[in-house]
């Protein structure tokens, strides 16, 4: 194994804009070495490293089963700025993977409920795309449900816009914005992602939930979802921190007595049940 | 394993006389790096010494927010209590540089520096600090990656722990169960006496250095002392804290309103996580200087750093558009909670070893063990 603790060189293949402010870039890791040796799970991230600005964690947005290794980012910061500035052929360094990711075995034979909110949709396309690409491998039995909610601010505003028409056959997708633009055509939802739940009947014994997005709505699909019967232990929420290190030893992201950066970012509702309503923990 | 602790048990407590303090760094200056205590400006700090640095017969007098070095009565040579170094600084320096780059479009090298100089070796490592160093070890060894530099450090590195006999003013570690006295986790152990020094090895290495030394057979009567002089620095220390609830007590008032009330006092300098044996806590950054940039050829070059950082820093938990801790009360809370209940969640381990360096080192004398009896007041 190599040491996930030093940078390691990866050449961006091309970089797609997705949103006014998003966009995915697509990663080949340098060495022959780490790249056998690399191996993720949908929910995990990376940390990606421009020489002299600094270092961000991102989620990475590709399932393992893709070709290629994508981050989905938006420019907030120094980091991603810098990150948005480069072209293909560029090299950046690289850490990873870090964290865990999502329970995917756990899911498999159960009603997957998608909530995402915002850019929450980064690692949970990462388990969409690990959906479809595993769905025709299943032969035997019922297809359990796969369900998406996304809600974003304006539909300017939804990543991925493009690809979900694509999944129509095997997941069903929901999708929602908090404020239409006027001038742009809009035939779907208005209103909160989880206002969406009130569409959909779901099945409380065999229903498992994977949420990503604001804080807040993550913790208003937690009520939402437990009001349904749905029980904690089987809601997982993917949580944002300020990740530094990576590997648990720099105290930036803890959540209580969590590290989110080894001990999440994804979490069991059940985990961290006395933790979720307190203010700046 | 088995054997090789009985081997030393066989050996253990051995009595060394005190003018022959001088053969142990003697014998430790050619393969080591001495670091103990001696005094800069006016107090007790941790640095490269020799036998006659040691400010044998001086006393501290520490209180909430003070601390004052005067030459005192007492006879013994570590007459004094922990100053604001920990063994910390020189484990996991404040400062550190992680590796240089140099980077272009087309590619980017990485070289880790070497470590440079003798092993090091720590002298006077209090019971409170031992145990810290336990955690240290937790922390920087045991996680999903550990860190080379530290691992390397502290590989090589000897550590000859001693007995407490004084505590200092602001001292709980007898609350906290790690001590006065040191019982493990060294290479060698020291327990000052009226004549001599009760010496005992705790690792292979340990017996090494201590075959080296002029030892005499120690008498029941000299166990009989070390035994008495833990029994009368426990009965010392003035300050304690009641444990027995922890964490539970943490985690039931994290919505007290107390920390409210601390943080009117609080003023975010960061000194007790400076001087906290068991903190941590580092942020990583670049460091390029405007010699290293080419902006034609879009080079970069320059040292990738980590330094100590602290909870009370306002932008610890600082992610794009957003702080999770804008409030002291938070990043108060945060610091203490992490201390006493989240530590021994994470590591199995306190993250408080009662050592009081906190307390001294506040500038308005915010107290630990005060702040958590408040805490136990449900009102």
């Amino acid at each position: 194994m190599y040491d996930r603790s030093m940078p390691f060189e990866a050449t961006i293949k091309w970089i797609k804009k997705e949103t006014r402010d998003t966009f995915t870039s697509a990663l080949k890791i340098s060495s022959r070495e780490i790249q056998r040796a690399y191996r993720f799970i949908p929910g995990q991230f990376n940390m990606l490293y421009v020489p002299g600005i600094g270092d961000v964690p991102i989620s990475i947005s590709s399932s393992p089963l893709d070709h290629d290794l994508l981050h989905t980012v938006r420019v907030a910061g120094d980091v991603t700025t810098a990150l948005s500035g480069l072209r293909a052929g560029d090299v950046i360094g690289m850490r990873g993977p870090f964290g865990r990711g999502w329970p995917l075995e756990e899911a498999e034979d159960l009603d997957l409920l998608i909530v995402a909110g915002g850019l929450g949709i980064a690692p949970l396309r990462s388990v969409a795309r690990h959906i479809l690409k595993t769905h025709a491998a299943k032969k035997r039995g019922v297809h359990p449900r796969r369900i998406l909610l996304y809600g974003a601010k304006t539909p300017k505003d939804i990543v991925f816009r493009d690809e979900f028409p694509r999944y129509r056959d095997i997941v069903e997708v929901f999708l929602t914005v908090d404020r239409a633009d006027p001038e742009e055509y809009w035939r779907g939802e208005t209103g909160l992602v989880t206002k969406l739940f009130d569409r959909l009947s779901i099945d409380p014994l065999c229903t498992i939930a994977f949420v990503c997005g604001p804080e807040i709505m993550m913790q208003t699909s937690v009520r939402e979802l437990i009001l349904r019967e749905v029980p904690e232990e089987r809601i997982f929420l993917s949580l944002e921190r300020n990740m530094n290190c990576g590997v648990g030893l720099c105290g930036h992201c803890f959540f209580g007595p969590k590290f989110v950066c080894k001990d999440g970012p994804v979490f069991r509702v059940s985990e961290i049940e006395g933790l979720m309503g307190i203010k700046e923990l | 394993m088995k054997k090789l602790k009985k081997k030393l048990k066989k050996e253990l407590k051995k009595e060394l006389k005190k003018e022959h303090i001088g053969f142990l760094f003697s014998t430790l200056r050619n393969s080591h790096k001495i670091i103990g205590p001696k005094i800069e400006q006016g107090v007790v700090v941790l640095g490269e010494i020799d036998v006659h640095d040691i400010p044998a017969g001086y006393e501290d007098h520490q209180k909430g927010g003070s601390y004052r070095l005067v030459k005192g009565e007492r006879p013994e040579i570590f007459s004094f209590s922990t100053g604001p170094d920990s063994f910390k600084r020189f484990l996991s320096p404040p400062v550190i540089e992680m590796f240089a780059f140099k980077s272009s479009r087309t590619g980017m090298a990485i070289t880790v520096p070497e470590r440079q100089g003798k092993p090091l070796a720590f002298i006077g490592v209090r019971a409170c600090d031992l145990a810290a160093l336990k955690l240290y070890d937790r922390v920087f060894l045991e996680g999903p990656e550990k860190d080379q530099r530290y691992a390397s450090l502290r590989k090589d590195s000897l550590v000859i722990a001693l007995d407490c006999s004084y505590p200092g003013d602001n001292c709980f570690c007898h609350a906290m169960g790690t001590g006065p006295s040191v019982t493990d986790g060294f290479d060698m152990g020291l327990a000052e006496l009226n004549e001599s020094f009760l010496v005992e090895a705790g690792t292979i290495a340990g017996q090494r250095l201590l075959d080296g030394l002029p030892l005499e057979e120690a008498t029941e009567g000299d166990r009989k002392e070390k035994a008495e002089r833990t029994e009368r620095c426990r009965g010392m220390m003035k300050k304690s804290i009641r444990t027995d609830d922890l964490p539970r007590l943490i985690y039931r008032s994290l919505d007290h309103p107390r920390w409210m009330d601390i943080a009117e006092r609080d003023l975010e300098c960061g000194n007790c996580t400076q001087v906290c044996p068991t903190c941590f806590c580092n942020s990583r950054y670049d460091l390029v200087r405007l010699a290293g940039i080419s902006p034609r050829s879009r080079e970069v070059s320059g040292t990738r750093v980590r330094k100590w950082d602290s909870c009370f820093s306002r932008n610890f938990a600082r992610v794009h558009g957003g702080n999770f801790r804008p409030s002291r009360r938070a990043r108060y809370r945060q610091w203490m909670s992490h201390k006493l209940a989240y530590t021994v969640e994470q590591f199995g381990l306190p993250g408080c070893v009662g050592c009081g360096r906190c307390i001294t080192w506040c500038p308005v004398g915010i107290d630990i063990t005060e702040e958590m009896e408040a805490l136990r007041d449900v009102r």
